[in-house]
């Protein structure tokens, strides 16, 4: 039976891989920092208790090697980082020591404990930043906007020097925005899908976002895991970008979302003082704050995945409008649920 | 009087630059590591100076750099500290990170923190390695980086938080992509000094052979004290921007051994290919300062061959520089040419290797080989 292990598995990407690989029969190792928080998501998927939990913590190599040592996995997917864009500005050192220097430390470890494991490192379509060309492809430089994206660059390319140097199977996923029920509520989608949903119920009045002109890659985090495993299956490493080809503006998924919940939205007003109400009623849904806007924007991001079609046959079915109504449904689903 | 924070005074360019800003009448505070062992022969000469003051410090301790820059608020601050050389980031990766990445954000956070945004402009030294396995040649300011050792991938992070933090906060901060910079004060574990070094002493016959690496690596190579220069303008410039310097010529490291073993009177014949090549001396004449006696060497003898452990597990062929936007904006070029750096080097080293030979002739100590 195939071991894998997984950083950062009751995080949504890991939630829905572990979920994947215990259905083709991996034995499948979670790793995380101690405490319950997120084991919410492996309990919606079903699988709580299924996945055997280790302790680790990515600033710490003694306690890696340690873990490798003893798991000795065929697979290992590093999906753990300080994956929240703004809080990065606040907390930059743990950014890197998190979502930089922690890859170069599980590198280490399995150089040394299992070198014949085969590695995923999670990079992010958040590395182009102001790439400006459109769309991207994995031959594109990178220009990284945030020091979240910094420190991912950093794990992306020390992922890429140990392939070079030491021979190891590693590979990286440049990942566009995937999102699903499971995201974060931090994230903007699953923000605007749980205020849709609450304000639905009578639970909430509006919901407050930055940016609304940013447009993004999205897909279904579900699709993309696959993607992910396919990566390794493969007989060469390499690196990949996951992406669905579609843009879509903040603007047309909150118009999304609220439509999955029942609501026509009408604009009115510019910048900061742009509002979205109810054409029905006239109450106001959607205010932008300016809390929400990032130090340094990432304006517009799309991926083309024409190497991972090519190379492993992969390809999103869930486009924009399907993703939506996936996650407003689920968020109008657990209001019920709870009641 | 404007203040200046240098990391990394200790170093080549820390050296260098010091001497730079005293000559122009700043207040220079440089940043040096606690060592058991004495750190500071490269500024001895600068020790006394009035305007010169040191702290121990470390890029590794967030504390100690916030309480230095609010101490000190300089005016510029040069981010000349790292864990320097290339292959050792192999063995110390993470200390690599630590140093050359985090503690060049440690730095560009104080400054944001402390509220010196507006006054103080960092200095982040960049490095071509950040372009490795190179994309296109000449390398400049849009060449994208493929960098290709733990050192690389660190500097890379260093980089890109410089860019940031000058994007985000609208810091006065600036990154240098320097290319290969040597000088009599380089250290010794990188290869020209090792080069040079070796020269002298196989010379007089204190060391027998020099182990190499790759020689077919090509670098741009140009002369520290011309670089410092550069890091000094790049402060003074306008707007904070990023600049490729570098001469814009390349030579392989065969070829600076060659220059090199001429300086001290030494004709290399190659032969043999790969891990079989070796250097042979195909004739010796005493140069100035060299007694005929004090030679060691004869025609035939092998002095240069190659040790697979100096390779390095990702390699880096070749590395050249265009300097057209830091010569168009900074008005900056190279005044020490690549043979003139080679032949200094060559003649300071052959001046320590007499003096080693005179200590161990008259029974002080033997002198160490590398």
């Amino acid at each position: 039976m195939k071991k894998a292990l997984i950083t950062g598995n009751r995080g949504q990407d890991g939630a829905y891989l572990s979920r994947f690989l215990l259905s083709k029969g991996y034995e499948v190792y979670g790793a995380d920092r101690a405490g319950d928080s997120g084991l919410w998501r492996l309990r919606e998927l079903g699988i709580e208790g299924r996945v055997k939990d280790v302790c680790l913590d990515l600033l710490e190599l003694s306690n890696i090697m340690d873990v490798m040592d003893r798991v000795r996995p065929d697979e290992v997917y590093n999906f753990a980082a300080q994956s929240f864009v703004q809080t990065s500005f606040e907390q930059p050192i743990l950014a890197a020591e998190t979502n930089g220097v922690g890859v170069a430390r599980l590198l280490e470890a399995i150089r040394k404990a299992c070198p014949a494991a085969r590695f995923f490192q999670a990079s992010t379509a958040e590395l182009f930043g102001k790439a400006g060309e459109k769309p991207l492809t994995e031959g594109i430089a990178f220009y990284p906007k945030s020091p979240y994206s910094v420190a991912k660059l950093y794990g992306h390319w020390i992922t890429v020097n140990y392939r070079e140097a030491y021979g190891l199977h590693a590979s990286c996923g440049i990942l566009f925005n995937h999102e699903s029920p499971l995201r974060g509520e931090e994230f903007v989608t699953r923000k605007i899908t749980t205020a849709a949903a609450r304000i639905k119920k009578g639970l909430q009045e509006k919901v407050q976002v930055g940016n609304m002109d940013a447009r993004r890659d999205w897909g279904f985090a579900e699709e993309y895991v696959e993607g992910i495993w396919l990566m390794l299956q493969q007989p060469a490493a390499g690196d990949y970008i996951l992406a669905t080809g579609e843009t879509h503006s903040v603007r047309e998924f909150i118009e999304a979302a609220f439509l999955a919940a029942g609501f026509k939205l009408r604009w009115t007003g510019t910048g900061e003082g742009e509002k979205g109400l109810d054409a029905a009623t006239g109450k106001v849904l959607v205010e932008v704050s300016k809390e929400f806007y990032r130090k340094s924007e990432v304006d517009f991001l799309s991926g083309d995945a024409a190497k991972a079609k090519a190379a492993l046959g992969w390809a999103p079915k869930v486009k924009f409008q399907e993703l939506v109504s996936i996650m407003v449904d689920a968020d109008i689903k657990r209001l019920e649920v709870k009641r | 009087m404007k203040k200046a924070l240098i990391t990394g005074i200790t170093g080549q360019d820390g050296a260098y630059l010091s001497e730079l800003l005293l000559k122009k009448g700043y207040e220079v505070h440089g940043v040096r590591r606690r060592a058991a062992s004495v750190n500071t022969e490269r500024i001895g000469h600068l020790l006394r100076h009035p305007r010169l003051k040191l702290h121990y410090g470390d890029l590794t301790d967030s504390t100690n750099l916030t309480r230095l820059i609010a101490e000190i608020k300089p005016a510029e601050i040069y981010n000349l500290g790292a864990q320097s050389h290339v292959a050792v980031s192999f063995e110390e990766p993470e200390y690599t990170a630590d140093c050359d990445g985090l503690g060049t954000m440690r730095l560009l956070e104080a400054v944001r923190l402390l509220g010196l945004a507006k006054k103080t402009r960092i200095y982040q030294a960049s490095t071509s390695e950040l372009f490795g396995k190179v994309q296109e040649i000449p390398q400049s300011e849009k060449t994208p980086f493929y960098p290709r050792s733990p050192y690389g991938v660190a500097k890379m992070y260093a980089f890109w938080i410089t860019v940031n933090y000058r994007e985000s906060y609208d810091i006065f901060a600036s990154n240098g992509i320097l290319f290969n910079h040597e000088s009599p004060l380089r250290g010794e574990e990188f290869v020209t000094r090792k080069i040079t070094r070796a020269m002298g002493r196989i010379l007089l016959g204190t060391q027998d052979c020099l182990y190499m690496g790759n020689m077919n690596s090509l670098r741009d190579w140009g002369h520290a004290k011309d670089y410092v220069r550069a890091m000094w303008l790049i402060l003074q410039a306008k707007k904070a921007e990023d600049f490729v310097i570098a001469t814009g010529k390349q030579y392989s490291v065969r070829k600076f051994i060659e220059l090199a073993a001429k300086e001290v009177g030494i004709t290399i014949a190659w032969k043999g290919k790969g891990l079989k090549e070796t250097g042979i001396v195909k004739s010796v004449k005493p140069v100035a300062g060299v007694t005929a006696a004090a030679v060691k060497l004869k025609k035939g003898d092998v002095i240069v061959r190659v040790d697979p452990k100096f390779y390095r597990p990702a390699e880096v062929e070749t590395l050249l520089g265009n300097p057209a936007k830091s010569r168009r904006v900074l008005g900056w070029k190279p005044e020490i040419s690549f043979e003139q750096l080679v032949s200094g080097m060559a003649a300071s080293d052959l001046k320590l290797a007499l003096a080693e030979r005179y200590m161990s002739d008259g029974g002080y100590g033997a002198p160490k080989a590398l």
